[in-house]
């Protein structure tokens, strides 16, 4: 990309920051409701010398990391095994068609009585919330595996299992990591969410801390943090998927 | 495999996990998971007296507001983004700036804002339902056949009469397959928006039985809520195949972060 274009491409979030700074530090907008963009950045990156901060963002990335992990493993096995034979359009389907316009979030409560108010209980949130994309790209993606491949893997004498390996994941994989980039981001946000609603620590609890003292800054760091991370791990598996895959065209 | 069996298919898994959910709870015979039959008569005396509804009300007036604002902002703005180049390089990056962000966390900092009433809960919605319907009108418009639009200019169609004559007709099946994943995602805003700042709605309703350990109730309201999703997105699904019969058949992304 060339330097004008990256440049259009990216002017308005820009302006956008600058033109909140302006108005914050001409006094056109109270800076106890609204702190200037810089001052948020500048106490984001203080932060990382705070020992309450960084216990939080690590309780924070523990949960977001183990549920994370789960479902993408479990997501694409779930997915993988469900395409093949009858089972996916007779129970898998239906399944998704009931599970995934249902908000996830208004189970937390129930998670919560049942896996207690510590790590459980939120890593099974981000896990239910976060497989749904990948479990619909895995299987979704190895039904479209074209059959011929199969066949001549399976007359080449490779076994069952090993078509699996081999070359239904392969085929199904530009799909699944699609999916797994909308994990990403769904995981970050509803992790956070779950601090937030029920407090404890984290850095969704962190902005809970700072609303009843009343610190605007601090409202806003944690939010940044989420959003920077996401945006971050979002990037990074669009380089991955393009690295990974340069056989296969974008879409 | 026949129509019927097919629109049968959800509830014999509805029925599925409601056996799963029995077993697991005569098993573990604990408070903390009441056996699914006395959740549902639960679930159906909450409504049935009525108890449930003024915050079911509250809840779903929320989520209308911010649906048609959205709608009225994130579509239109979509639909110019395709055509216009310079636009989307203004719209785009700020969009994928926004993605990540968890928008019912900024509750707490509207609530300075905007104060206790139902406006920060409206905002939330309508910038959570905003992004899936800004990001697939702007593909509908993108994609629109160019030979369509030459013919009409060839004829004479002005641009405003060429965007309602055709770039919207034709982007249709894509704005509504955004519009969809934006009910599911609006849903989960209001829900989420209700649990933070706790004062009215199902998701106020949820947390405030589990605060009096009422758990029988919170799960009958989980129970209600649930099915408000799924009956939202089944009722717009209806909508959606009638305007778009003419479409070929995608599939629905359906889940996109809120």
């Amino acid at each position: 990309m060339s330097l004008s274009r990256l440049l259009a491409r990216s002017y308005s979030p820009i302006l956008l920051l600058l033109g909140w700074e302006v108005l914050v530090r001409s006094g056109a907008m109270p800076s106890v409701l609204v702190p200037a963009p810089s001052n948020v950045i500048l106490r984001l990156v203080q932060s990382f010398g705070d020992p309450v901060f960084l216990f939080d963002l690590q309780q924070t990335l523990f949960r977001l990391f183990s549920g994370l992990a789960l479902a993408i493993v479990l997501g694409t096995a779930i997915g993988v095994a469900s395409a093949q034979g009858g089972i996916g359009e007779q129970i898998l389907e239906p399944l998704m068609r009931v599970l995934a316009p249902i908000p996830k979030i208004a189970l937390f409560p129930a998670l919560l009585l049942l896996f207690g108010f510590d790590h459980l209980s939120r890593i099974i949130l981000v896990l239910i919330d976060a497989i749904i994309p990948v479990l619909l790209a895995a299987y979704y993606g190895a039904r479209a595996v074209d059959e011929r491949l199969l066949w001549s893997a399976r007359s080449a004498g490779t076994s069952p299992a090993g078509c699996i390996w081999r070359v239904v994941l392969p085929a199904a994989l530009p799909g699944i990591l699609t999916g797994v980039r909308i994990a990403i981001v769904i995981a970050c946000i509803v992790v956070f969410l779950s601090e937030m609603v029920q407090p404890g620590d984290g850095l969704g609890d962190l902005v809970i801390r700072a609303a009843r003292a009343f610190r605007t800054i601090d409202m806003f760091v944690p939010i940044v943090t989420i959003s920077i991370l996401g945006f971050l791990m979002d990037h990074a598996l669009a380089l991955i998927r393009r690295r990974v895959l340069v056989w296969m065209p974008e879409s | 495999m026949t129509a019927l069996a097919d629109r049968l298919r959800p509830l014999v898994a509805v029925v599925f996990l409601l056996a799963l959910w029995q077993a697991a709870s005569l098993l573990l015979q604990e408070d903390y998971l009441p056996p699914a039959t006395a959740v549902l008569a639960d679930a159906g005396q909450l409504l049935a007296s009525g108890a449930l509804i003024p915050d079911i009300l509250s809840s779903l007036g929320r989520l209308a507001w911010g649906f048609a604002f959205g709608i009225v902002l994130g579509i239109p703005l979509g639909l110019v983004s395709g055509r216009s180049e310079r636009i989307n390089d203004f719209v785009a990056p700020l969009l994928a700036l926004f993605y990540p962000v968890p928008k019912a966390a900024l509750m707490p900092i509207f609530l300075l804002w905007f104060g206790a009433g139902d406006i920060s809960k409206i905002v939330i919605i309508i910038m959570s339902v905003s992004l899936p319907l800004v990001y697939h009108s702007y593909q509908g418009a993108k994609s629109v056949d160019a030979k369509l639009l030459w013919s009409a200019a060839a004829m004479g169609t002005g641009r405003l009469r060429q965007f309602w004559k055709i770039i919207l007709p034709a982007s249709l099946p894509e704005v509504l397959l955004g519009t969809r994943v934006a009910i599911v995602i609006g849903v989960i805003a209001m829900v989420s928006s209700e649990m933070i700042v706790r004062q009215n709605g199902v998701g106020y309703y949820i947390f405030n039985t589990l605060d009096m350990a009422e758990y029988q109730t919170t799960y009958a309201v989980i129970v209600v809520v649930a099915a408000m999703g799924y009956a939202l997105d089944w009722l717009f699904e209806r909508v959606r195949l009638r305007l778009t019969f003419w479409a070929p058949e995608r599939r629905a992304p359906l889940v996109e972060p809120a």
